[in-house]
């Protein structure tokens, strides 16, 4: 189920119920067990079939971490889960490239692409790596690494936990409590916000144009790919927000997954900021594994590349995705081969910050369009000024307003608190005055009233 | 268990102030008035009389209903000279665009000595209008023309029969009882609307409109019936019936062009139009011309989707021009003859 559902509230209010009853037991493993019933249940309702090849990646972690010392190990760990998410993911899309390639047609699998199965088994590889490389000991209790693997909050977009993190969690006595539950509740509003009221209302300009970029006038698509930078950022960074603040409520927590990533001032302080848990996941088991920068220059850049490469290929089964990676790669070489000299002149760092972001913009047009073609009938829109219909979004300004307020408030904040980096926050309300209570109502009421209310899902759902 | 009834007490008091922000935010951003029933039967149903209203869900707009509870600039006054009367749905109601913008207004200033008066409302439909033709004429008695808009023309078999019947069904309003009542609060209505949206359907292209139905001969005999039925009433009265037909432009997704509306049905409705001494305004061509020309669609807002929803302000515009042309040439004709 999505979380911008009816059936979610439900399900987040009963299963929040069952759980203020059995945190009452001192033995953790009923909560444990009534949780991990509950993901299996998220998860199984869009496609219960599913819920058994999340249950075979669990097993095959567990298997391969606690008998690791084995050589077949890592091949159960690592190598099975590979397989399961190429054939699902990949299948077609190697398929239809080879038939390219060969010039005949091979046909394609009916395949059905699982929820969440990049995320889950990115995952279920992370933990069994850290026990290989002896960071963490492999977790004797199946139940609570299938609970890993498969908590609902974090199971079908992310953010990509790490074993290390969440695993002591499940040690300690983590419990409902007023404080994390005010915290939860105003983090998942926010994500609702940023989801329901910006990302799907953007998401209705963006459609038309990417649908037929040939008829806009180029302001109308440069409009509509700054839309779309805002759009992907708030409905990723909402489902963040949701997920975290879900995971919260239970008395969990979630690293952070974005940190404000159109201020970064370069592509490397992007990727800082920008999905943080899969940028961390890419580097500690990808990027550092291939030699990271311990090889010298050209390796490191060769290195960078190939990392970048196949986290295109990580979003999406489809070359503009591959693309899309290459041209972050090579960008990411670039900028490291740049000396690095921190400015203290505003207005310098300022253009850096609108040059980063308009040059990640530019590359959304390839992560957004289904096919080159059409991503090539936007860029040819612009560079040729084409004139067509002039669509002046009218939430896209409000959205650029919201993006712009944030960014001057954490500006204004980290000023205010000395900090070197500005780092993004959440104005949470005290609600336990008539004021903050107040304006949580409002934000509620904002949301109901001004919420997109046909169907889009989730952007990172198709990862 | 005292700190308990001290926060349920600051919960009660902080969702007292946020209802009031909240429904001091929708009387600007959505302030929809009640319908209710029309006892003289020229429509269904009408706005409540001398209202504020605003809409921001799609395009923005604000204005004020007429004594009658339409969306006119000026009031009607009992034994007013209507020249020419407009029927038709939300689109022609114009509740979208600013009252100065609406088809009607702009008609108003392009046939000066002349005095158009709207009574689009919203949920009217062609069959609806049909059905209240002859009400709406007793009543407004217009002296040239009576217009009925439509953005749909190919109905199901049994609703057209009934309304060559006179046997259709009144449109509820649902102005009375608790409904009515909560209807009278914008945020509670906006919530209402919110909800009744919230349906997992997927999107509609622009081809909605465009039905692949064949009729049968029943089908087509109701529709001749119907036509035969509202050119008869209009003669009876002393008026020439317009039937203004409008549909959303297609665009080729590849080339950006405008395509051609090529439904067999708009062409079986025109010359059952043109048999039954009907006026058939189709203003498919204006429009892609206007497209072609001018990149301008007759749809949509800059808070919606593209060329779909209502009319918006160019659109209204379109149609006035159109129909200053026809009632133009056509009041011409009169003189000379």
């Amino acid at each position: 189920m999505s979380f911008a559902s009816l059936e979610f509230i439900l399900f987040f209010i009963v299963v929040f119920a069952i759980t203020l009853i059995l945190q009452k037991f001192e033995n953790n493993i009923y909560k444990e067990v009534f949780f991990l019933i509950a993901s299996y249940f998220f998860y199984g309702y869009w496609d219960w079939r599913f819920a058994f090849l999340l249950l075979f990646v669990s097993f095959s972690a567990y298997v391969s971490a606690r008998f690791i010392h084995k050589k077949a190990a890592i091949v159960v760990g690592v190598v099975i889960p590979l397989i399961a998410l190429g054939f699902f993911k990949y299948s077609n899309f190697f398929l239809s490239s080879l038939s390219v390639l060969v010039g005949g047609k091979l046909g394609t699998l009916n395949i059905i692409l699982p929820v969440g199965i990049s995320f889950y088994t990115f995952q279920a590889l992370s933990y069994v790596i850290d026990v290989k490389r002896g960071k963490i000991q492999a977790e004797k209790n199946f139940i609570r690494l299938a609970l890993y693997i498969s908590f609902f909050p974090q199971l079908v977009a992310g953010p990509i936990v790490k074993a290390s993190e969440f695993l002591p969690q499940l040690d300690e006595d983590r419990q409902i409590t007023r404080k994390n539950l005010e915290c939860g509740i105003q983090l998942m509003l926010f994500g609702f916000f940023k989801k329901i009221v910006i990302a799907d209302h953007l998401s209705v300009f963006v459609d038309d144009v990417f649908k037929m970029p040939a008829a806009f006038h180029w302001l109308s698509i440069v409009l509509a790919i700054i839309s779309y930078s805002i759009q992907i950022y708030f409905d990723f960074s909402g489902y963040s927000d949701i997920a975290i603040g879900c995971a919260k409520c239970f008395g969990y927590d979630f690293c952070p997954n974005f940190d404000l990533p159109y201020l970064a001032p370069n592509v490397t302080d992007f990727w800082h900021r920008w999905h943080i848990s899969l940028s961390t996941w890419l580097r500690e088991y990808l990027y550092i594994p291939l030699g990271g920068n311990r090889k010298g220059k050209r390796r490191q850049y060769i290195n960078l590349f190939v990392t970048m490469l196949l986290g295109g290929l990580w979003h999406g089964a489809n070359w503009t995705f591959v693309l899309w990676g290459a041209l972050h790669g090579l960008a990411l070489c670039i900028d490291k081969s740049l000396p690095k000299k921190a400015s203290k002149n505003r207005f310098l760092n300022g253009i850096k910050v609108i040059s980063t972001f308009l040059f990640v913009s530019f590359l959304w047009i390839f992560f957004r369009a289904d096919n080159f073609m059409s991503a090539w009938y936007v860029i040819k829109g612009i560079f040729t000024l084409q004139q067509g219909i002039v669509q002046l979004f009218s939430w896209s300004f409000v959205a650029i307003i919201a993006v712009c307020s944030a960014s001057v408030l954490a500006i204004y904040r980290s000023k205010k608190n000395k900090q070197a980096r500005v780092n993004s926050f959440y104005p949470l309300f005290k609600l336990n005055t008539v004021p903050g209570l107040a304006l949580l109502f409002i934000e509620i009421g904002l949301i109901l009233c001004l919420g997109f209310t046909g169907e889009h899902p989730f952007v990172y759902f198709q990862f | 268990m005292k700190k308990l009834f001290s926060w349920l007490l600051k919960a009660f008091a902080a969702g007292l102030l946020a209802f009031v922000v909240l429904t001091l935010f929708c009387t600007l951003y959505y302030n929809v008035p009640v319908h209710y029933s029309n006892t003289d039967g020229s429509t269904d149903y009408s706005w409540e009389k001398n209202k504020f209203y605003s809409r921001g869900t799609e395009g923005f707009a604000c204005g004020r209903t007429n004594n009658e509870g339409y969306l006119n600039t000026y009031d009607y006054l009992d034994g007013m000279d209507i020249d020419v009367l407009i029927m038709g749905s939300s689109h022609i109601e114009a509740y979208n665009v600013s009252p100065s913008e609406s088809t009607s207004c702009r008609l108003d200033a392009l046939l000066e000595d002349e005095t158009i008066y709207n009574i689009g409302m919203s949920g009217h439909n062609f069959l609806v209008c049909s059905n209240n033709l002859e009400h709406a004429l007793k009543k407004y008695k217009p002296r040239q023309y009576v217009i009925i808009e439509t953005s749909i023309l190919l109905f199901d078999e049994n609703a057209v029969e009934n309304a060559a019947e006179g046997t259709m069904d009144e449109l509820p309003s649902y102005s009375g009882g608790i409904i009515g009542m909560l209807q009278k609060n914008q945020f509670l209505r906006l919530l209402y609307s919110q909800f009744s949206n919230w349906k997992p359907e997927p999107k509609h292209d622009n081809a909605t409109n465009l039905q692949p139905l064949q009729l049968t001969n029943t089908h087509k005999q109701s529709y001749l019936k119907l036509l035969n039925k509202l050119s008869q009433t209009a003669a009876d009265y002393g008026v020439q019936l317009i039937v203004l037909y409008h549909s959303n432009i297609q665009i080729d997704s590849k080339t950006g062009k405008a395509l051609k509306d090529s439904s067999e049905f708009t062409n079986f409705f025109a010359a059952y139009c043109e048999t039954t001494g009907i006026t058939f305004v189709d203003m498919s061509e204006r429009f892609k011309a206007e497209y072609d020309e001018k990149h301008i669609l007759p749809h949509g807002f800059a808070n919606t989707s593209i060329g779909t929803g209502h009319l918006n302000k160019h659109g209204h515009r379109m149609i006035a021009e159109e129909l200053f042309e026809i009632i133009g040439s056509e009041d011409e004709c009169h003189l000379h003859h």
